[in-house]
């Protein structure tokens, strides 16, 4: 099993409960800067089969059951960093199953097993020994039906960062005020930080929901269908902010908006029916799909 | 067809209606159930006070302006000495033992003060003799019960009234006396002496119920005997059997026996006797010689009180449940919400899950009184004697399936997407709970709390035997007895001499339970309401 | 309500870094590595537990103790002696547990339970159980919210202030009224019983009723049948394991009542002659122990009978309990069968 980590130490990482000391990064490097949001046509640059980087995510074999009755059989598939896919398929086809195994929710409900590997940065996350903890503060997700905390709206952002063990206020005030510029919702809340969460419209709470997850500066973001129950202009604007996200973290989002699949994600991966159908670039799936269920999907013959 | 319609039509308002009445019934029921207790207790707080009270409550209670009561306590005996003067006129006259006794004491006064003057022999021994025959007429008239001759014997006193031996000496008390008692036999009828006299026993007893003791005598051992009527309905009571003769008469042969009031002024009672305008003089004067004035008697919830609750209020009863139920949450609300955390967070279910709520369900069903023997057998065993701390932990025990239970309802009425998001974000499940879930349960759990809490304070068979007293002051420690309002209402509810003398003192500490109870729920049901609103809107 | 663009101009919170652009932190800790984490885990489950099982302790030494105390009543000499004990108790109406030939039957006792628990029963179903559909399926909104706090204000006024009302208002209400010979009697305790036993029976009654769900009601109304009808064939009957179990637990709540028998019901321990003359005084077995316990001496004969009867009452609300935990078990589990 890969060891992960670096052995230095971040001076704002003093009262970390972690075990094993973490880096930190402060300024990201000059390649690394955020770039002008990419539309989807450039997503071939990134990743793909022949992408410069490993896969950060890889399923062999994995099933998920509920009880006897399987939710997804057999994935097998790669998900590339600073990349963005999307899953896609008709109700009850097994894309939230998968998803929510990444960072292990699906624990949630009882009687849940699995089979087969999957890999979170060469760590198979299934493994008995997987520390929950650090995997979920590294592996963020953002649901389907905004869900803040009862707590006022600088509580719910510091609430990540403040279980990583940083209490200086200063420290928190500075990540609160970028993961909510990064969320595009400072210039709306920055006059009522202390003002409670769920005052807030529903596009709102879930940019607040957004900017929550990326405070634990986890590496790859899940997306449960994110802007289903928002409206159309809240929606462009969280697609937007996927775009400028990709350049630092890996997306996987789960949609039931083709549309929207099409337009942000660079990789695409249709299920059906708890298996994997078809996974390949985005401008393939949607131009000149392999399997003919894909196909009938897409072209709206069922689904 | 269409009959038969109308049959199951009319079958359907008929039960709608018996629906109705049943839902109408239990109103009914709670406002009778209330009704009489709230208002009969609420007047031991709120009432027309006297004078009588006021002193009770600076003689026994500690409180008040003692310079304004002193002042108050010389009007009212300046309005009552007419009326006593007029009783002990009229008293002399029938209770002739004393006045017999009265003039033998004078006669012996008499003779020692001859003595002490050195009187010689002769003057002396005809000095006494004169005195003697005095004496012997005097007692001579009240003797008989003959009026004429009673007369004549008073007329030989009368007549060495203006003699200078007589009226220069202590012997003019003999013809006070005679005076005296020739008023009185003018009116009376000699023969009916000894009626009268037992008549005058019980107008004397009405008159001390009334107006309390009589300032030169004797203070009475129970509280509740060294004041007059303390309070105006009282007054109202009292002021009857005073004025009125309570008697049993037997209207129809074979008939129960009716109660007749016959007024004390009729002529077979002590109608055309000297004592008869008494009776106008006391109902007219009532309020000078009580001074009534309405009052708020607020204290009465912090007051102690007399021996049997007599007087006062319910302080210490109100401050013995307070413990006893704090105790018991101390005990059971931590049990209550870790256990239902456990039985949510970590439940599942497995046979140990399943036996643990049966327990809970047991225990949730056991009758008081089971709880209080054993209470008796294992707490009090444990801690060595009944006391506040044994009772607490029965109570405790008593309330813990109730917290358990709301705190589990509410703990998973908890929305499962909080507990999502904090655990997507990286908190472990201690955490979690700890930070989200258990606040966003915190009103629900409140709410099981102030429910608990008002269930252990009107439990009474728990801490009948482990620790509760009828009467008594809050203990200083944890190791001893208190009073509390749900032992000591069922105590005042079954004294007869307090039911008969101060009913409202019954109802005041029933009330005061009933409040407490009633406040807490109401608190309940407020944060329940505030936070369905939330949760809906 | 313009909203933001995304700035471009702030740095944005990046993930943070590991080696080679993997992850930052470990996710694998084996328990060696994360011994603290751990130990913690097991050990605060293991310590949630415990606390948690204080209710099964609880129940336990409640039994323990009770029966201990009460063997000391039924265990004499020998197994026919302790037989003949068990009897006595059950049998026979004289209990004299002070006299010099001490008797212990607790056959009146336990009849005077019954009569003051069938009262009350009598009294307490129809009311409770029409109340609960009123409630459930005939009020409008408003209405319900505003008999549902009266609903339990009855179930919160403690049983001692029944009493006190038992004994200074009832008792002397039915003496004038209807002229018994005494007020405090089977009618008085069995009436104040169903006022206490009613808001049980129609809280466990009305979620019964719901739970049965939409569907059944909208077919019955479908078919012509008017609410009645509904209520009574086939929302009644659906909800039948439910209402069963609203009757057990009102009648538990009936036989565990101590206080307002103890001032209603007379005290007279015998059985009403002739059977059917409930305006005799009863002595039920809660009142028997409520009364008794304070003027005996601990560890005498009478003291240990207590405690039987005492065990007798556990007994009976136990199996009570377990029944209708047996019903409502029917209920939840989604059919009401």
């Amino acid at each position: 099993m890969k060891v992960v980590g670096a052995m230095t130490q971040a001076a704002d990482n003093r009262n970390s409960s972690n075990p094993s000391p973490v880096p930190r990064s402060g300024v990201a490097p000059a390649s690394r800067r955020p770039q002008m949001p990419l539309k989807p046509q450039d997503a071939m640059s990134n990743g793909g089969p022949a992408g410069t980087e490993r896969p950060i995510v890889q399923a062999e074999a994995f099933s998920l059951y509920y009880g006897s009755k399987a939710g997804v059989k057999d994935i097998t598939m790669d998900i590339y960093p600073r990349a963005v896919t999307a899953i896609i398929g008709p109700s009850g086809c097994g894309k939230s199953t998968f998803l929510r195994s990444i960072n292990r929710m699906n624990d949630l409900i009882p009687h849940t097993h699995a089979e087969g590997l999957l890999r979170v940065d060469g760590v198979n996350v299934y493994d008995r020994h997987v520390n929950l903890v650090n995997l979920r503060q590294q592996v963020g997700m953002v649901f389907q039906k905004p869900n803040p905390f009862a707590k006022s709206i600088y509580d719910n952002i510091a609430y990540g960062p403040r279980l990583q063990g940083i209490r200086r206020r200063a420290r928190l005030d500075e990540i609160v005020e970028e993961c909510l510029r990064a969320a595009a919702l400072w210039g709306e809340v920055k006059d009522n930080l202390k003002g409670s969460a769920l005052a807030l419209s529903g596009g709102q709470q879930q940019r607040l929901c957004i900017a929550r997850t990326l405070a634990t500066r986890p590496n790859i973001l899940l997306m449960d269908e994110p802007c289903s129950a928002l409206d159309p202009l809240a929606t462009a604007k969280i697609e937007d902010l996927i775009g400028e996200l990709k350049a630092s973290y890996t997306i996987v989002i789960v949609t039931h908006n083709m549309q929207q699949a099409a337009r942000v994600s660079d990789r695409t991966a249709f299920f059906c029916l708890g298996e994997l159908v078809e996974y390949g670039s985005t401008a393939q799936v949607f131009t000149n799909p392999r399997c003919k269920d894909t196909e009938d999907y897409i072209t709206g013959r069922f689904g | 067809m269409s009959l038969r319609l109308r049959l199951r039509g009319l079958w359907n308002k008929g039960f709608t209606g018996l629906s109705v009445l049943a839902v109408v019934l239990l109103g009914a029921a709670l406002l009778i159930v209330l009704a009489p207790m709230l208002y009969r207790g609420f007047q031991a707080v709120v009432f027309v006070e006297t004078v009588e009270f006021r002193k009770m409550e600076f003689w026994e209670l500690d409180r008040g302006d003692e310079e304004a009561l002193q002042a108050e306590v010389a009007a009212i005996q300046a309005a009552r000495e007419p009326v006593y003067a007029l009783l002990d006129r009229f008293s002399r006259g029938i209770d002739v033992e004393r006045q017999i006794d009265q003039a033998r004491d004078v006669y012996r006064r008499y003779g020692e003060k001859l003595r002490a003057e050195q009187t010689p022999r002769e003057a002396y021994t005809e000095k006494r003799a004169r005195a003697k025959a005095l004496r012997d007429a005097l007692t001579d008239a009240y003797e008989t019960a003959d009026a004429t001759a009673a007369r004549e014997h008073l007329q030989v006193v009368l007549s060495q009234a203006d003699e200078p031996w007589v009226r220069d000496t202590m012997l003019r008390e003999y013809v006070q006396m005679a005076r005296d008692y020739g008023e009185v036999i003018a009116t009376i009828d000699l023969g009916r002496r000894q009626e009268y006299a037992q008549a005058l026993d019980e107008v004397k007893a009405a008159l001390r119920k009334l107006l309390g003791p009589r300032p030169r005598e004797e203070v009475p051992a129970l509280a509740e005997d060294r004041y007059g009527a303390t309070r105006w309905d009282l007054v109202q009571r009292d002021v009857e059997h005073f004025l009125y003769d309570e008697q049993w008469v037997q209207e129809q042969p074979g008939e129960p026996l009716v109660r007749k009031w016959v007024p004390r002024t009729d002529p077979a009672q002590f109608g055309g006797t000297a004592l008869e305008p008494l009776f106008g003089m006391v109902e007219t004067h009532l309020e000078e010689m009580l001074r009534p004035r309405w009052r708020f008697y607020w204290q009465y919830f912090i007051d102690g009180s007399t021996p049997g609750h007599f007087f006062g209020g319910v302080g210490p009863e109100v401050l013995g449940t307070l413990l006893l139920t704090l105790c018991a949450m101390l005990f059971a609300v931590p049990l209550g919400i870790v256990s239902a955390a456990y039985l949510v967070e970590c439940g599942g279910d497995h046979r140990m899950v399943r036996i643990i709520r049966t327990c809970i369900n047991t225990l949730a069903g056991v009758p008081s009184i089971v709880f209080g023997l054993f209470g008796l057998a294992f707490f009090v065993l444990i801690v060595g004697r009944p006391c506040v701390l044994a009772a607490s932990l029965t109570l405790g025990l008593l309330v813990l399936p109730v917290i358990i239970r709301a705190s589990e309802e509410a703990i998973r009425a908890v929305p499962e997407t909080y507990k999502e998001a904090s655990l997507a974000l990286g908190a472990g499940r201690f955490r979690t709970f700890v930070r989200v879930i258990l606040p966003a349960a915190l009103p629900g759990i409140l709410t099981g709390i102030i429910l608990s809490v008002s269930r252990a304070a009107g439990e009474t068979a728990p801490i009948l035997f482990t620790g509760a007293v009828f009467y008594g002051d809050v203990p200083r420690s944890l190791f001893g007895q208190t009073p509390a309002l749900s032992y000591g209402s069922y105590g005042i509810a079954t004294g007869d001499r307090i039911g008969m003398e101060m009913p409202h003192q019954q109802y005041g500490m029933v009330m005061t339970l009933i409040l407490l109870v009633l406040l807490l729920n109401l608190a309940a049901i407020a944060i329940r309401h505030r936070v369905q609103k939330r949760l809906r809107g | 309500m313009a909203l933001d663009a995304v700035s471009k101009d702030v740095s944005m919170p990046l993930p943070s870094e590991g080696n080679a652009g993997g992850l930052a932190r470990p996710l694998l800790l084996t328990p060696g590595q994360d011994l603290k984490g751990y130990m913690l885990g097991h050990l605060g489950r293991a310590v949630l537990l415990a606390i948690t099982c204080v209710s099964v302790v609880a129940v336990l030494l409640m039994f323990v103790f009770i029966i201990g105390k009460a063997r000391h009543f039924f265990i004499v000499s020998d197994v026919v002696g302790s037989l003949s004990r068990v009897r006595e108790f059950l049998t026979s109406t004289q209990w004299y547990p002070e006299a010099e030939h001490a008797e212990f039957g607790a056959l009146a006792l336990i009849v005077g339970s019954f009569y003051v628990t069938t009262v009350a029963l009598v009294l307490a179903v129809p009311v409770g159980l029409l109340a609960a559909m009123f409630l459930s399926d005939i009020a409008p909104f408003g209405v319900r919210s505003f008999f549902k706090p009266v609903i339990e204000m009855l179930a919160a006024i403690p049983s001692v202030a029944y009493g006190f009302f038992a004994v200074l208002v009832v008792a002397p209400w039915l003496q004038d009224t209807f002229g018994f010979a005494t007020g405090v009697n089977v009618w008085n305790a069995g009436l104040l019983l169903a006022v206490m036993a009613v808001p049980t029976i129609i809280s466990v009654a009305e979620d019964a009723l719901s739970a049965v769900g939409r569907e059944r009601r909208e077919a019955s109304y479908g078919l012509g049948a008017t609410r009645a009808e509904t209520l009574l064939k086939v929302v009644m009957p659906a909800a039948r394991s439910g209402i069963v179990a609203a009757v057990l637990l009102g009648m538990m709540r009936a036989i565990g009542e101590t206080m307002v028998v103890w001032m209603a019901a007379g005290m007279a321990g015998q059985i009403p002659t002739p059977w059917w003359d409930l305006s005799q005084s009863v002595r039920p077995i809660t009142a028997t122990i409520a009364q008794e316990m304070g003027e005996t001496p601990q560890g005498s004969p009478h003291f240990y009978s207590l405690f039987a009867l005492g065990l007798l009452l556990l007994l009976v609300t136990f199996v009570l309990n377990l029944v209708s935990e047996h019903f409502l078990s029917r209920v939840r589990g989604g059919g009401v069968r």
